[in-house]
């Protein structure tokens, strides 16, 4: 019964994935190849453990401290490494800095590739066809679509994800947040700023 | 052929639902499919660039159709049908060796995610290419040793030139690595084009695209 669950897989529109899955995990377990509670360890990893925060602060501390900032873009994944924020799907960082003349934009074409250790997960959106077929031909109309608007002076550097290096977008600090301690910093960036379709905000407008 | 899933610069008049869910799982089954795919990813049966591979050898209609962890589930099980555990082709015959199988445990889950799969090698190979040099990208972006093979050179930069911006080193090579025909590392450079080399109508002449590509994907510029 479960094998032609599978079976039907490849005809068309999965109608009831949840019970393809569940004959899978039956199968795999019966076999010895999975261990549920390992998979609840990938679960809470994901779902609990890993996000934007991670992001968030190595942002607040380049804003903060200079000598981190060159160190971060100079040696990324050495400075990733000794914070703990290294690991599968962030292997290879590459950091890029949005500054007065320069706006960056990350994508992946192919798949939806995306520093998972720094930001967690991917949103929808940007697994969205949408998102992967225009962001690299139309990027200013893309990130009209999420209320960022660029002068024209302003140049888009749209990076897509094609090989095992993975970018994080380094958002420019705004004005109205010089001063404040990193700890308050972190909670100004916002996980768009870090892929590059949204600007840090005040928590308290968030 | 571009194949369904090299969607860059495909005219989509799609506006992007920024409000779409943040939910990391939207349903338990999603759940299930994505901790599956990462703990057998760990088990030695396959590699990184095959289980893409897997998820872009769908119908194209799938693909297109599919939610994100449709994908994964429909390639889970042609990766699981390739290894004989299912039987999800007939034609394939059982080729799971239990014995070289590594089942993940618990207890190792945090270290393996930590480690992850670093396709960085240290071996030199050779590297034509400098930095602010002119490349221009080969033609054809068909993979060249195995007929509808994988690769990671998108359609839209093929036969375009572009600058060298960076040097990543010598990274294992999908096109070889997704089919078992081994790593054959290569250098990897991340190369900038200009917006209005790649589409008709840019939208603004500043603007660029950077691509990661490997040594082989590129050709020196005649002059």
């Amino acid at each position: 019964m479960k094998k032609d669950i599978l079976k039907q897989f490849h005809k068309g529109f999965p109608s009831n994935p949840e019970a393809r899955v569940r004959a899978l995990k039956i199968t795999l377990e019966k076999e010895g190849l999975i261990d549920q509670k390992a998979l609840d360890e990938i679960i809470d990893t994901y779902q609990n453990k890993v996000g934007p925060l991670n992001g968030a602060k190595i942002v607040a501390k380049a804003w903060t401290d200079k000598n981190f900032k060159a160190e971060l873009i100079g040696n990324t994944d050495y400075v990733l490494k000794n914070m703990g924020l290294n690991g599968r799907q962030g292997e290879h960082v590459v950091v890029v800095e949005n500054t007065e003349a320069i706006h960056n934009l990350v994508v992946c074409t192919l798949c939806s590739c995306y520093p998972w250790p720094l930001l967690g997960l991917p949103p929808n959106w940007y697994k969205s066809d949408a998102y992967r077929s225009r962001a690299v031909r139309q990027p200013r109309t893309v990130l009209n679509d999420f209320n960022v608007k660029l002068s024209s002076s302003k140049k888009v550097k749209v990076w897509d994800s094609t090989s095992e290096v993975r970018y994080l977008v380094l958002p420019q600090q705004p004005e109205s947040s010089k001063g404040l301690s990193e700890n308050e910093l972190v909670n100004w960036v916002t996980r768009d700023s870090m892929i590059g379709t949204g600007f840090p905000k005040s928590p308290k407008g968030k | 052929m571009s194949k369904a899933h090299d969607m860059g610069g495909r005219l989509d008049v799609r506006i992007i639902d920024i409000k779409s869910s943040d939910q990391k799982f939207k349903e338990n089954w999603e759940k299930d499919v994505f901790a599956i795919t990462l703990a057998l990813g760990f088990s030695g049966l396959w590699n990184l660039d095959r289980s893409r591979f897997a998820r872009e050898s769908l119908e194209p209609k799938d693909y297109l159709q599919f939610s994100y962890f449709e994908k994964w589930l429909a390639g889970l099980i042609n990766l699981l049908g390739e290894n004989g555990i299912i039987e999800d082709r007939k034609e394939m015959k059982d080729n799971f060796e239990k014995n070289s199988f590594r089942k993940l445990e618990a207890k190792n889950v945090k270290k393996l995610l930590q480690m992850g799969g670093p396709t960085k090698r240290s071996c030199v190979t050779e590297k034509q290419f400098k930095l602010e040099e002119m490349v221009s990208v080969k033609m054809d972006n068909s993979n060249g040793r195995v007929e509808g093979g994988h690769t990671r050179l998108p359609d839209y930069v093929k036969g375009k030139i572009g600058k060298v911006i960076a040097y990543h080193g010598s990274h294992v090579l999908p096109d070889t690595n997704a089919h078992f025909l081994g790593e054959n590392p290569e250098a990897l450079y991340s190369v900038e084009f200009k917006s209005k080399v790649l589409w008709a109508k840019c939208e603004n002449k500043e603007d660029t695209v950077i691509v990661d590509l490997w040594e082989s994907y590129l050709e020196k510029i005649e002059i």
